[in-house]
Formats: C-alpha cells, sequence, structure tokens
C-alpha cells in the first residue's frame, strides 16, 4: 500500500491534474516515495507536452530503470515527428527487453512503469502491437490496463476493452484508476446514457482534495455526448478560465456549434480558427483539414452545368 | 393507530445498529458478537454476514448510490465494505477514533462518511482520499450520534453530556487544501458549534434532523423525546413526549407523515402525533428490550433492534381502497375518494372522507354503485364502520371544497359492507355473525345467518354474495337463503370478476382459484411470495401482482412472469399492453409490457393454430421457458421452430420425428449417443437410409449388417465383408459371410481361427470335396481319421432372394397435423384467411408496403458499400495503425484475436441512416453527396462546403484521459439513450427549429428591404434544410412545408432585385419593369410580405399609367385588410380605375389564369405549357433549362430526376 502522500499524488496524475504535479515539491531523496514522486512529477511534465521540462528533471544517470524509461518517453515526444524518434523508441524497446532478465535491478512497481511508458510512447508511434505486447495481456497494473483500455478503444474493439476491465475487477482495488476505466469504456460505448463516466466526473469534481481542470473538460465532453449542450457550455466554459489547452478549447467549439444558437455558430467558427492557429497539431485540426481535402475530391466527381439564366 | 404489521423477524445475537439500503429490499444490522448482518427482509433470507470487527458492532449505514456499507465497532475502527456478492469485502479501514463507535453515516452527496464516538468526538472523513477532514470536538462525554443534516451542511450530535448540538460544517464543503492527517489544529475552523440544546436532564441517546422541516427530535435517558425547532439564528426546545418509562434508545421521524417513531430499554415501540405530541400507538414485547431504530427513506418501512434479534415493520396498510366501474377508477388518497379516467388520464378529487373514522387509519375498501353514483367505504378503526354518501357531479367538485362525507353519510358498524344490488347493499357484523342487506336509507330489510363462520363478504353476482371464511368460499344466494357452492380455499381476501362475469378470481395470501361463475370448475395456483392484487385482461386471462413481480395466469391454471416489481403494485385494470395499478401511495401508474408469451399460450390451450402461427411469425418469442413449454403441452414440432441450440433442437426434432432436422443437428453435434438415438427413431419410422448413416457414423458394423440384409443391399452387404477383412475381425467375417451366401469365405474365416473341424464340414455339406480334402490336410489328418463323422447331406441354405428391392425405398410416413406449422412457416408467408381476425387487411398490406420500403433501402445501402470500403481506407491515421495491427497479427498468434480493429461508430452511422446529413457526420462525404444528388439532384456541392464541414466537426470530440497517449475520439449521438450499435445515429446539428429562426430573419430582411441580404439568407436556409435531421412525417411535411416558402420568398426577392436592375439599367423598358412588378405579387408570400408586393405593384403600375392593373392590385391589398392609412390610399387607387380603367402599357400579364413563374427568366408559364422543375424545392422553369444548374439555389441540376428524402422512422 502507498503512502498516503504518494497516493495522493496519483490520484492527482489519475486524473489529470498535471499542473498540481508539475507543482508540487519532491519528498526527501531517500524517502521511498522520492523516484516514484518524480516519475509522477516528470509524466506530467509530458504529458503537459513539454517533454524539455521532464529532461531536465530526471538525472541523466540514473540507473533507476523507470527513471530511463521516461528519459527515453520525454525524448520520444520531443523528437516526435522527426527521424530521431525511432532512437528513443529503441531505447524503449531495449528497457523493455532488459526488465524481462533476472538480474535487473529495480522493483516490481518500476517494471510495471517501464512497461506502461514504453506502451505510451508505441502506441504514440502507432505500433499499437507492440504497445499490447509489451504491456502484456495478463497484466495486473491498472495504468498498464488504462493504456491497452484506450488502445483497444482506439481500435473500435470496445467488447474486448470490457473484458479487460472485467478481468481487473476481479484483483483491483475499488480503486480510482478503475472507475476511470469504466468511465473511459462508458464514453465510447455510451451504455446507460453515459451514466457511468457522468458520476465518476462530478463524483471527482466533488472531491476536496484536488481540482484538476481536465476533469472539468472530461465532464463537458460527457454532457455533449449526454446531448446536454448548454450545460457543457457552462463547464467547458469554467475550465477553460483555470486553463486552457487544446482539448477544452476543441470540446467547446463542438458544443456551441451543437447549441443551436446563432450565437453558438459565431462562437464555434471563432473557436475553430483559435483552435486551428493555436494547436495546428491536435487531431480535429488535422481531421477536418484532412475531411476539407475529401470534400474537394468528392465534389470533383460531379459536374456542374452552366448557371440558368435568363437569355434576355 | 390500530396496525402495526411486522414484515420479518429474526433472531439473532442483540442488535446494536441498523440501516435500510435506499434502493433494495435490504436490512445490515449490526450485532453485538461483532458480526455484521445483511438481511433480505422481503425473501426473509440472511444475504452475507461480515465478520472482521472485534467487538459489538453499533453502527452501520449504506451509501445512498453505491454498493458501499460503512460500520464502526468497539474495536475503534470504521470500516468500508464492498456489499456487491462478487466483490464482498472490506474495501478500507479509517483509524483514528480512541474509543467505542457509537454511529456512522454517508453524506448524501460528497463523498464523506462522519462517525462519532465515546472519545467524545465527531470526525468526518474523506472515502476518497480516506482522511480525517474534521474533528468536531466539544461534547464532554461520549457521543452518541451524529448524523449529516438531509439537505444543509449541518451536523446534528447527541451526547451523555446530555446536550445535543448542532455543528455547522459549511466550511468543509469550500474545499481546503488538504493538509493530510496529522494536522488537528487547522480542522476547527471548518466546522463550529452552531447551537448547544440542553434540556435532558440525563445524557441523550438519540438526536436527528427532521427530513424537511427544520427539527430535531432528541431520545435521552431522562425517558423523554424532545422535538426542538431551529431558525437561522437560534433553536428552541418545542415539547417533549412522555411515556416511556425507561430510557429512550432512538426516536425517529416518520419519513412522510407527521409522525414519531420511538424505541426503548422499557421493551417497547412507540408511535406518536408529531404535531399533538400524544402517544398513538404502542408494540410491546415481552423481554427484549430495543436498542435501535431506522426508518427506510421511502417506504413506509421501520426497523427495530432488540436482545434477540430484530423487527421490520410497517405502520399502516398501504393497499389503497378502490373499485372500477367502466373507464374509472374510484379509489382513496389521502382520505379523498377521487376518479381516475384510464382513457384521459384526468385525476380528480369527489369527496372527502377525512372525518370518517380514525384519522389515523386509511378506509379498507371502497364499493361503487353506478345506479345511484353512491360509494360505501369502510375503514377497520373503532372495530369496523362503514359509510354509505353519494358522489357530487364531477362538475360541482369543481372549485372550493370538495363535499365532505359527514354531510349526509349514512353510518353504521360492520367490518364489509358492498353493494349487492342497485339499490341494497349487504354489511357483515363479524362479531354476531349476521349479514344485513339494507336499503339506501339504511334501513335493514333483510338480516341472514351465514352457513360458515364468515370473516368477509364479496359480491358474487346478482342477488349473490360469496362468503370468505377459513378454510372454504361460500357461493351464496341471497334471494333463497342458501348455498350454492363450494370451494375449498385459505381465506380470500380479495375477489375479482372479469368482464363479462364469467369467471372470478379468489386471492388469498398464497393462493388464486380461479372460478367459473357457480364454481363447478376451479383451478388452483400456489404462489410462494404474497399475493396483492389482481385483474383480468379483455382475453380473459387474469394478471396479478406478487410482492415482486407481475405474473398472469390462464384459467385451467398455467402461469408465468410478466415482468419484475420493484415495489409492489395494486392493479386496477388491464388493457392490451397496459396494465393500471395504483402504487403504495396510491398514485396511477401505467406498466407497459408484452402480453405474447401468455396469448401465445391461451391460442395454444384453445387450438386456435392461426393465432399461433401468427404470433410465432410476427413477435420474438424465445427462451427457455416457452420450449419447456411446448414440449410439456405436446406441441414438439412448434418448439422446433424456436430453437436455436443444436442439442435442443435434435432432442425435439426426435421427440416430434423430424427426421430431416434430426438428421441435420446430429451431423453438427456428431456424437455417438445422438447417433443412436436417432437410429432408434429412424428404425421405428422405418426410413432405413438414416439407419444406415448413423450406423455408419457409429461404427456400429454388426448391426449395420444386418440392416443390409434386411433390406436386401447385396453389394453394400459385400462391401461389409470387405471391410470385416480389413478389420480382422473373425466373427464379423463369418456374419457377413453368412449372410450375403458366401460359402468360400465362410470356410476360409473358420480356417482362419483354426476350427478345421466346422470349417471341414461346411464344405463338406457344400459339396466342396476338394477343399475338405485340403483341411484335412492342413488339420494333420486323413479322410481315415473322420470316418465316423456323420454325412449331414448337403446344405443348400442360401439367404433368401430378394423379391422386392427396398434398397431404396423409405418406409412412408404418414403425414400429420405439424405440417400445417411445417407449411406455414416454411413457405414464408400466410396464406390468405389465415391471418387472425383481429388483424384487418389494410394493416397486414401497410407492413408488406413497409416491407418492400425497407427492401428498397436495402437495396440502396448495397450500392453505397464499395464506396464505404473505399472511403475506410482513408479514414486517417487511426485506421492505418491498424491495418500495420492486422499484418502483424498474423505473425503474433498470441494477441493475434484481441487486436483485430472493429467497426468504427462512424460506419455504424452511415449504416445506420439513408439521410444525407448521417453521413456528413460520420465524415463519409462521398456517399453524402450521393444520396443528396439521388435524392435531390444536388449537383453543386461547393456552397454546402462550410455546412458539410461544420457538421462533421460538430459531431466529434476528443478527449485524452489516459496521460501522452493520443485523444480518444468520441462521437456524439442525437439518440444517447441507444447504446446498440446498430441503432446510433449522429447528434443533429441543425434543428427545423433553429433553420426556421433563420427563415424569419430573412422575413425581416424582405420587410426592412435588405433584398441582397434576404436573397442570401433564404439561399442559406435551402442549403441548411439539405442537411437536417427528420424523425417523423409531420417534421417531412414540415420540412417541405419550408422548403417551399423559402423558395417562394428567394423567387420573390429575386425579382424584385431583378427589377430594380431593369428599372436602374433599361429605364425604358417599362414593359418588363412592370411584368415583374406584378410577377412579385404572385409569390406565395405570408400577408404582411404580399402586402409590401403589392404596394410597390400599385406605386410602379399608378406611375406608369396603367391605372386598371393598379386598381386590380388595389382590390387584392383591401383583401388583405391593411391598417387603415394604406387602406385609404388603396380605396383612391380602385376609384380612379373604376374612373379610368385603361392601362397605357400593353404587357405579357394574365391575371386570371392561373401560371407558374419561371425561376430562371422571369416570365410567367401559364397552365398547360410545359415546364420543368427544380429537383429540390420543385421551383418551376421553361422547357430550356432543363440540365442547367438551378439559379435560386444554386445547388440543383432543373430537371434531374430524384427520389426525393427517404423515411427511416
Amino acid at each position: 500500500m502507498d503512502s498516503s502522500e504518494l497516493y495522493h499524488v496519483k490520484q492527482q496524475f489519475v486524473l489529470g491534474a498535471y499542473k498540481t504535479v508539475v507543482d508540487l515539491t519532491l519528498p526527501d531523496p531517500n524517502s521511498p516515495d522520492f523516484i516514484p514522486t518524480l516519475i509522477y512529477k516528470a509524466r506530467s511534465h509530458i504529458a503537459l507536452n513539454d517533454p524539455k521540462a521532464a529532461l531536465q528533471l530526471v538525472p541523466a544517470d540514473s540507473e533507476n530503470v523507470a527513471l530511463k524509461a521516461v528519459t527515453s518517453l520525454a525524448k520520444f515526444v520531443a523528437a516526435e515527428g522527426t527521424s530521431n524518434s525511432e532512437s528513443a523508441l529503441e531505447e524503449l524497446r531495449d528497457l523493455s527487453v532488459e526488465i524481462e532478465g533476472d538480474d535487473v535491478e529495480g522493483t516490481d512497481r518500476d517494471k510495471a512503469t517501464v512497461r506502461v511508458l514504453a506502451g505510451t510512447a508505441f502506441a504514440r508511434a502507432g505500433e499499437l502491437e507492440e504497445a499490447l505486447e509489451t504491456l502484456g495481456a495478463d497484466t495486473e497494473d491498472l495504468e498498464a490496463v488504462a493504456v491497452i483500455v484506450q488502445i483497444y478503444l482506439s481500435i473500435n474493439r470496445p467488447d474486448l476493452a470490457k473484458k479487460e476491465y472485467e478481468r481487473s475487477k476481479r484483483w483491483a482495488e475499488d480503486d480510482l484508476l478503475l472507475q476511470l476505466i469504466e468511465s473511459i469504456i462508458g464514453l465510447v460505448t455510451g451504455k446507460d446514457e453515459y451514466h457511468n463516466p457522468y458520476t465518476f466526473y462530478t463524483e471527482q469534481l466533488g472531491n476536496p482534495s484536488l481540482s484538476s481542470p481536465h476533469v472539468l473538460t472530461a465532464r463537458g465532453v460527457t454532457r455533449i455526448l449526454r446531448n446536454e449542450f448548454p450545460e457543457a457550455q457552462s463547464d467547458l466554459e469554467e475550465a477553460l478560465t483555470q486553463h486552457t489547452d487544446a482539448e477544452t478549447l476543441a470540446a467547446f467549439a463542438v458544443a456551441s456549434g451543437l447549441s443551436s444558437t446563432k450565437k453558438g455558430e459565431t462562437d464555434a467558427n471563432e473557436l475553430w480558427t483559435r483552435l486551428s492557429s493555436e494547436y495546428p497539431r491536435h487531431p480535429s485540426v488535422v481531421d477536418i483539414a484532412k475531411k476539407s481535402t475529401l470534400f474537394d475530391e468528392a465534389m470533383a466527381k460531379y459536374t456542374v452545368p452552366p448557371l440558368a439564366a435568363s437569355a434576355a | 393507530m390500530s396496525v402495526m404489521l411486522t414484515k420479518f423477524e429474526s433472531k439473532s445475537n442483540r442488535v446494536k445498529g441498523l440501516a435500510f439500503h435506499p434502493t433494495q429490499p435490504l436490512l445490515a444490522a449490526g450485532l453485538h458478537n461483532g458480526s455484521i448482518q445483511l438481511w433480505n427482509y422481503r425473501m426473509g433470507v440472511l444475504v452475507d454476514r461480515f465478520e472482521e470487527h472485534e467487538g459489538p458492532v453499533r453502527a452501520v449505514h449504506f451509501h445512498p448510490s453505491r454498493a458501499l456499507l460503512v460500520s464502526g465497532g468497539d474495536d475503534y475502527k470504521i470500516k468500508v465494505w464492498d456489499i456487491r456478492p462478487q466483490n464482498r469485502r472490506c474495501l478500507f479501514t479509517l483509524h483514528g477514533h480512541l474509543d467505542y463507535l457509537r454511529t456512522t453515516q454517508f453524506h448524501h452527496e460528497m463523498p464523506w462518511i462522519i462517525s462519532c464516538s465515546d472519545d467524545q468526538t465527531i470526525r468526518i472523513w474523506n472515502s476518497t482520499s480516506r482522511n480525517c477532514i474534521a474533528v468536531l470536538t466539544g461534547h464532554s462525554h461520549y457521543v452518541m450520534s451524529a448524523f449529516f443534516h438531509p439537505k444543509d451542511d449541518l451536523v446534528v450530535s447527541a451526547s451523555m453530556d446530555q446536550t445535543v448540538r448542532v455543528w455547522d460544517i459549511s466550511g468543509l464543503r469550500k474545499g481546503s487544501p488538504n493538509t493530510g492527517p496529522g494536522n488537528f489544529e487547522t480542522f476547527d475552523t471548518f466546522s463550529t458549534v452552531k447551537y448547544v440544546l440542553e434540556g435532558h436532564d440525563r445524557g441523550v441517546n438519540y438526536a436527528t434532523f427532521h427530513p424537511t422541516l427544520p427539527l430535531i427530535l432528541s431520545a435521552a435517558d431522562d425517558r423523554t423525546i424532545k422535538i426542538w425547532r431551529m431558525s437561522e439564528t437560534k433553536a428552541w426546545e418545542v415539547d417533549s413526549c412522555r411515556g416511556h418509562f425507561n430510557n429512550v434508545s432512538a426516536a425517529i421521524f416518520h419519513p412522510k407523515h407527521e409522525l414519531i417513531v420511538s424505541c426503548g430499554e422499557d421493551k417497547t415501540v412507540r408511535v406518536w402525533d408529531l404535531a399533538k405530541r400524544t402517544a398513538i400507538q404502542t408494540f410491546r414485547r415481552e423481554h427484549d428490550r430495543f436498542w435501535d431504530l431506522a426508518a427506510h427513506p421511502n417506504l413506509n418501512l421501520f426497523a427495530a433492534g432488540h436482545d434477540s434479534g430484530l423487527i421490520v415493520f410497517k405502520l399502516e396498510r398501504e393497499r389503497p381502497a378502490f373499485a372500477v366501474h367502466q373507464n374509472t377508477l374510484y379509489y382513496i388518497r389521502d382520505k379523498y375518494v377521487r376518479a381516475y379516467d384510464f382513457e384521459t388520464a384526468s385525476d380528480i378529487g369527489l369527496l372527502s372522507v377525512r372525518k370518517f373514522g380514525s384519522p389515523y387509519v386509511p378506509p379498507r375498501t371502497l364499493s361503487f354503485n353506478p345506479a345511484e353514483n353512491a360509494v360505501i367505504v369502510t375503514i377497520s378503526s373503532d372495530n369496523g364502520m362503514y359509510e354509505l354518501t353519494t358522489l357530487p357531479k364531477p362538475s360541482s367538485a369543481q372549485g372550493g371544497e370538495l363535499k365532505d362525507s359527514s354531510v349526509d353519510g349514512k353510518r353504521g358498524s360492520g367490518m364489509s359492507a358492498i353493494f349487492v344490488a342497485r339499490n341494497r347493499f349487504a354489511v357483515l357484523n363479524k362479531t354476531t355473525q349476521l349479514i344485513e342487506v339494507r336499503d339506501t336509507a339504511n334501513s335493514v330489510v333483510k338480516t341472514i345467518k351465514p352457513p360458515v363462520q364468515t370473516n368477509e363478504i364479496f359480491y358474487g353476482g346478482t342477488a349473490c354474495l360469496i362468503l370468505s371464511s377459513t378454510s372454504t368460499v361460500v357461493l351464496y344466494d341471497i334471494q333463497q337463503q342458501k348455498t350454492l357452492a363450494e370451494v375449498n380455499s385459505p381465506p380470500v381476501k380479495y375477489v375479482m370478476w372479469n368482464a363479462d362475469s364469467s369467471l372470478v378470481a379468489l386471492m388469498s395470501k398464497h393462493t388464486i382459484t380461479i372460478a367459473n361463475r357457480n364454481f363447478s370448475q376451479h383451478s388452483l395456483i400456489h404462489e410462494t411470495i404474497r399475493i396483492k392484487s389482481g385483474a383480468w385482461d379483455d382475453a380473459g386471462v387474469f394478471i396479478y401482482s406478487t410482492l415482486n413481480h407481475v405474473k398472469y395466469c390462464l384459467y385451467q391454471g398455467d402461469h408465468g412472469v410478466i415482468c419484475t416489481l420493484d415495489n409492489p403494485v395494486y392493479l386496477t385494470r388491464v388493457k392490451g399492453k397496459t396494465i393500471h395499478c395504483l402504487d403504495r401511495s396510491a398514485r396511477p401508474r401505467t406498466i407497459t409490457f408484452d402480453p405474447t408469451e401468455y396469448r401465445f399460450k391461451l391460442a395454444l390451450l384453445k387450438n386456435n393454430y392461426e393465432e399461433v402461427l401468427y404470433i410465432i411469425k410476427n413477435s420474438t418469442l424465445l427462451g427457455q421457458s416457452i420450449i419447456a413449454y411446448l414440449q410439456q403441452k405436446g406441441f414438439p414440432e412448434i418448439a422446433l421452430h424456436f430453437v436455436q441450440d443444436t442439442n435442443t433442437r435434435f432432442e425435439l426434432a426426435v421427440e416430434c420425428g423430424n427426421l430431416d432436422v434430426a438428421m441435420e443437428t446430429a451431423e453438427s453435434i456428431d456424437r455417438p449417443d445422438c447417433w443412436e438415438r436417432l437410429a432408434q427413431q429412424a428404425l421405428k419410422q422405418g426410413n432405413h437410409k438414416i439407419v444406415e448413416k448413423a450406423y455408419q457414423k457409429t461404427k456400429n458394423f454388426d448391426k449395420l449388417s444386418f440392416l443390409y440384409l434386411a433390406t436386401g443391399s447385396t453389394d453394400k452387404l459385400s462391401k461389409m465383408q470387405k471391410i470385416a477383412d480389413a478389420r480382422g475381425n473373425p466373427m464379423s467375417r463369418f456374419h457377413n459371410a453368412l449372410y450375403a451366401g458366401d460359402v468360400m469365405s465362410r470356410i476360409s474365416v473358420l480356417r482362419d481361427v483354426g476350427m478345421y473341424p466346422l470349417a471341414y464340414l461346411t464344405a463338406k455339406s457344400h459339396g466342396l470335396e476338394e477343399l475338405a480334402e485340403e483341411i484335412l490336410e492342413v488339420a494333420g489328418l486323413s479322410p481315415a481319421d473322420v470316418d465316423d463323422v456323420p454325412s449331414f447331406g448337403q446344405s443348400n441354405r442360401k439367404p433368401p432372394p430378394v423379391l422386392n428391392p427396398t434398397t431404396d425405398l423409405v418406409w412412408p410416413s404418414l403425414s400429420n397435423g405439424e405440417s400445417f406449422f411445417d407449411r406455414a412457416l416454411a413457405s414464408g408467408s400466410l396464406e390468405n384467411g389465415v391471418e387472425p381476425s383481429y388483424v384487418n387487411g389494410d394493416a397486414a398490406a401497410g407492413s408488406l408496403a413497409a416491407l418492400d420500403d425497407w427492401a428498397k433501402d436495402e437495396e440502396v445501402h448495397e450500392e453505397i458499400d464499395p464506396e464505404e470500403g473505399g472511403w475506410d481506407l482513408d479514414a486517417g491515421a487511426e485506421f492505418a495503425a491498424s491495418h500495420e495491427v492486422q499484418e502483424e497479427v498474423e505473425e503474433e498468434e498470441e494477441l493475434g484475436a484481441g487486436a483485430t480493429p472493429g467497426v468504427s461508430e462512424i460506419e455504424h452511422w452511415v449504416r445506420n441512416s439513408p439521410l444525407a446529413v448521417d453521413h456528413v457526420s460520420a465524415g463519409s462525404f462521398d456517399t453524402a453527396m450521393q444520396l443528396l444528388n439521388r435524392q435531390l439532384g444536388v449537383v453543386n456541392f461547393e456552397p454546402l462546403k462550410p455546412l458539410f464541414l461544420s457538421i462533421y466537426r460538430s459531431s466529434h470530440t476528443f478527449l485524452s484521459p489516459v496521460a501522452s497517449l493520443p485523444p480518444l475520439q468520441l462521437h456524439v449521438r442525437r439518440n444517447p439513450s441507444e447504446s446498440s450499435p446498430s441503432r446510433v445515429l449522429p447528434v443533429a446539428a441543425r434543428s427545423l427549429q433553429s433553420i426556421r429562426s433563420e427563415f424569419v430573419d430573412g422575413a425581416r430582411d424582405v420587410a426592412g428591404n435588405r433584398l441582397v441580404n434576404a436573397q442570401a439568407t433564404f439561399r442559406s436556409v435551402l442549403r441548411a434544410l439539405l442537411l437536417v435531421v427528420l424523425t417523423s412525417d409531420d417534421e417531412a411535411k414540415q420540412w417541405r412545408d419550408m422548403v417551399t416558402s423559402a423558395r417562394e420568398y428567394l423567387l420573390g426577392v429575386s425579382i424584385e432585385l431583378e427589377r430594380r436592375r431593369v428599372a436602374q439599367e433599361e429605364p425604358d423598358n417599362i414593359e418588363r419593369n412592370l411584368e415583374l412588378a406584378a410577377y412579385f405579387t404572385h409569390c406565395q408570400l405570408q400577408p404582411v410580405h404580399l402586402q409590401i408586393a403589392l404596394r410597390s405593384a400599385i406605386t410602379v403600375f399608378g406611375k406608369a399609367n396603367n391605372s386598371a392593373h393598379a386598381g386590380r392590385f388595389a382590390k387584392r391589398l383591401l383583401e388583405l385588410k391593411p391598417d387603415a392609412k394604406i387602406a385609404a390610399t388603396a380605396r383612391q387607387r380602385v376609384a380612379a380605375a373604376e374612373r379610368n380603367p385603361r392601362n397605357a402599357v400593353e404587357i405579357s400579364y394574365d391575371e386570371f389564369t392561373s401560371f407558374e413563374i419561371c425561376a430562371a427568366s422571369f416570365t410567367a408559364i401559364y397552365k398547360g405549357s410545359p415546364s420543368v422543375q427544380c429537383p429540390y424545392t420543385n421551383a418551376t422553369f421553361q422547357p430550356q433549362y432543363k440540365g442547367l444548374l438551378d439559379p435560386l439555389t444554386e445547388l440543383t441540376e432543373i430537371g434531374a430526376s430524384a427520389s426525393g428524402l427517404p423515411a427511416p422512422w
């Protein structure tokens, strides 16, 4: 069982309060919590898309496999889209092989972290099969399960995701992360009118021990899915006052666009413009650009006859 | 209060803590021996037991929404338990208290737990972070109870220090930087003592808030219960309830009524009137002191824990008194007689019965007399009373006070009272055992001495009574004063007649007797669960409710479940698929159910095979029960049609002798025992081919050979011989040789196994001398050695010759009744006249047409499919990635199955909808365009691009729940209640409503003379209308109307713009100017806009001195009733035209022949002239424009063929 400080850090991290985790002061280096906390902190930097800060945080000469993995993931994220990313992936591959051996230093926890981080990187690189393999089919680490579940969902296999969740329910505590996993599945399948994610995020918003704009965003998205657009708008607007990120912005645009008001439409268009200029790499922006080309291609199949106009 | 009904009782160690589950029938009990019991009080079973506390458990409480239980014990620990049977265990333990725990409770919305302890503190814990977040200190002795306020941020606590305290914890909710455990100083800032209530002379055991009012109740060792009231600023004692003669353990408010329930060590549970503070009822126990009390939050249920167990009880009967007459339900709620109309659902109060009997007892029964419009109400207080009152007319009841029954009510004493005739009612006096028949003036006309000890009387048909005694029901004739019939039954509590009074249901606690009207036939149903109520449906099926089910029962006694219930209901009427009922608080409700199952059984029972067949074909009857039922009732061949499972199919097929199906299923099962059973059945039916196959499958060589012999199949026999050779089985070889009449091989078998004597004799007796010699030689003997063997003579044994070749013949089987179903089900359509009469032909034809439509839609989809496939590949990185995975799958078998990508939601959208807009939402622009093109002839998509993109982006959103992974794409549905992939549909980005408001904007522009804006707006309206979700015929009609009016406005605005252009650029072309002005007035605009058009025309024509035309326009204007000023000018115009009915300019405008306006050339197309249409808006064009782009919408090709919008709803 984790100490309560670490439990708390983990909880913040799981709920996406990366800012809070980043701002944490590290415990004493001799404390058993030091390395796990450091790892969460570094991972939060990476999650905030700031891999450089993560690299600065983690000592380069560390022997700990988990720390090495964090470094590699940070390098990978930093180099994504360039040719250097492959070398970072190779490092992670080596680490995943290394932890399988008996002679390696490091606790089970460190090994699990290595798998999660490697799996994350592989999934980011589109190597889903490799990611699944690294994470292991019978893992008893909930973080790994979360990654596996999301991968399954991303390839439209909610059935497998559900199976994975049911499996972990058998051994996992009534853990926050398990509830989160259940919610993610709920978001995709829409079971019981998105009841699970909705209550989960609402409950976490009421959690006095943390505040995470991510949770607000998530509830906003859930409300969009539940067709509660004005409520969603208010959630997302509040989230934006706390913290601006692409996801919230994109969701806000969707909610505004669906609100069936004139103002909503104009807002939506403004938000999209803002989103595409500030976050040109966000998937929704990329997706729309692709669809725009698709439209032009499809349109080209139709010949437009000349406009009928009065001969006079 | 004369009733306290015990519902459940258990014996155990002393019970110190109790809690009801808010939704399930579960009760948690903390025991003095350290165990926590979880009871299902409805079923009366112990569900679970949690035994981790050391020492007594005094505190238990359920989480309001999750499957959690919190408990506290004398081991100073608070434990939180997962109570789901599959996960039951202690989730975590909260440490911190330094002495016994007294109560624990979950907060109703926050993740908080409150606890109090003998360590003089109250603590609040966060169950998520598992930290103590507040310690409330101040009590100077044991804290005996502490509870959250049901709504506000308050806590009430009771302590041995003789005080009750109210604490304000609003500081806690504001959320605070969590400081972690250990910093006790900071806690005090969160919560403050708001009030200290002093008044008890001894320690206080229990204090609780009223669920809605600002009241507090406390119970103390000074033997009193005190009621306190609080305001924003202070709290004060209101009154005390005295009566307990020992320590009061607990006192709680009744959740719904103005009552207090308390219990104490004086071995009593007492009920008090909250308003009068007087004791109403006392319930005593012989030996057990009471320790704890709990109230169910929603139901009329209480639990009390005592020295040797616990009891669950309720305070009053909840069955509302009601009677049904035709379409009206007369019932009593809150002591008002009300009438509820089943069809209109109107529900009105008619009569107050508040002054009748004890105020705490609800009336028991109600009997309605339609002839007199009167009711008899009975009540059980005061040893039974009845009251006869006429109901006021519903109209007079409206407004003002309702009539009170005491005004003209006629009362008397008696346990049950019912109308028996138009002007007579019968009253049973239970103690004297006399039934009095009275007239409407309440005077006795007849007195009857019932033949049996009678507990209750019911209407028994004309001039008859049904008498219920302890062991029998008697049908009794009032006039003749004699018993007509008697049936044995447990005490009957309710009686229900069916619609035509041919059948009656007699209900007692656990049985229902269904009898015909003279009790000559009856059947009995036994239920283990308490029967609550029942009603007859139109088809003569009795529907009844138990504590937890609605069930049906057929007249011969078959019964089954229709649905389950969370809480009991009282059925009042069943009509079609709707059950009308009253719930426990006497509110009318309806339940919709599927009567198919019992209709099916009823049809079977009545041998109505047409209907059976109809039901089979038109509904989805499935499940083991129906199969077992059919099998049991001797209809295996029907059951066969429901079964998918091969094993069951086989069993059924064998049973009903359907060898084809049996064969087919046996092949897929392929187990020896199946083949053996098949062989037996086939043998019985003489189908030797199947027998042969079965024997072959089981390698049953002996039987197979004999079968071939029996069927005279010689060639196969010789094959068997070869097989036997190959198997090297001498016995088999010998058999086969014998059957085939093959002497040589018989001998060779005998020789091979060394039975030379037999071989020799066989050879010898078949005249094979040489062979016989040879055998002798091999055996080392000479003929001399066998001299003593007698000679047997020549054998001429041979298999009999085949007279009739039966090899290819199978014993003919008689086609019997089963073929009716086989034929009908196989042929796929019902022959005419087979449909049951209640389905008229039109409906069937309609459904056929609908099917055709469906088929059409299917076809459409098939055409689309290839495109979809092509599109998939382009669907983005997600897909590209998944394809890679697929390739790797082949190498990695272990994970292979797990990683194949599934069907994405957007593909489902495309599959599920024939609407272009849904395809746009799915991003399948290609198919969307195809649909628009095919349905509405759209060819120019350029202007639709922004719409396409905004609809698409509004239908998808992203979320990254897991750190650093690429975000998940989520798809927004318009039917979020639907999660089945085959029915999900994308969100509707634009609604008809929002487009209508845009249309109104455009119309406003017209009025404000901003014509260019208006033109753009109407174009955009028409574009948006292309991509709107329609869900009903009604919406489709609205859509069409809106398209048409948008078109007319657009046309009008375009004409007017053209006229202005002409006036500007070709000032001499007055003729054209006039024509256009005239046409504008023929666009179908709303009157207010049409006035503008007319006035403009009047001005233009006036200027051109075409006063006749101008006058006509003015007349039309006057018809629209414009305001006075305009009307006055118009009248002048009319007058001028009458003075001078001439036109200066000749124009092509004939207003007397109806015409359409060509939307391209703005010329008139008179009726009968050729024209072409826009496939979308139906705007009309001169024929020469066919094939060109519609200039109005700039979207469609004029004259293109189009199929119109599909109607997928």
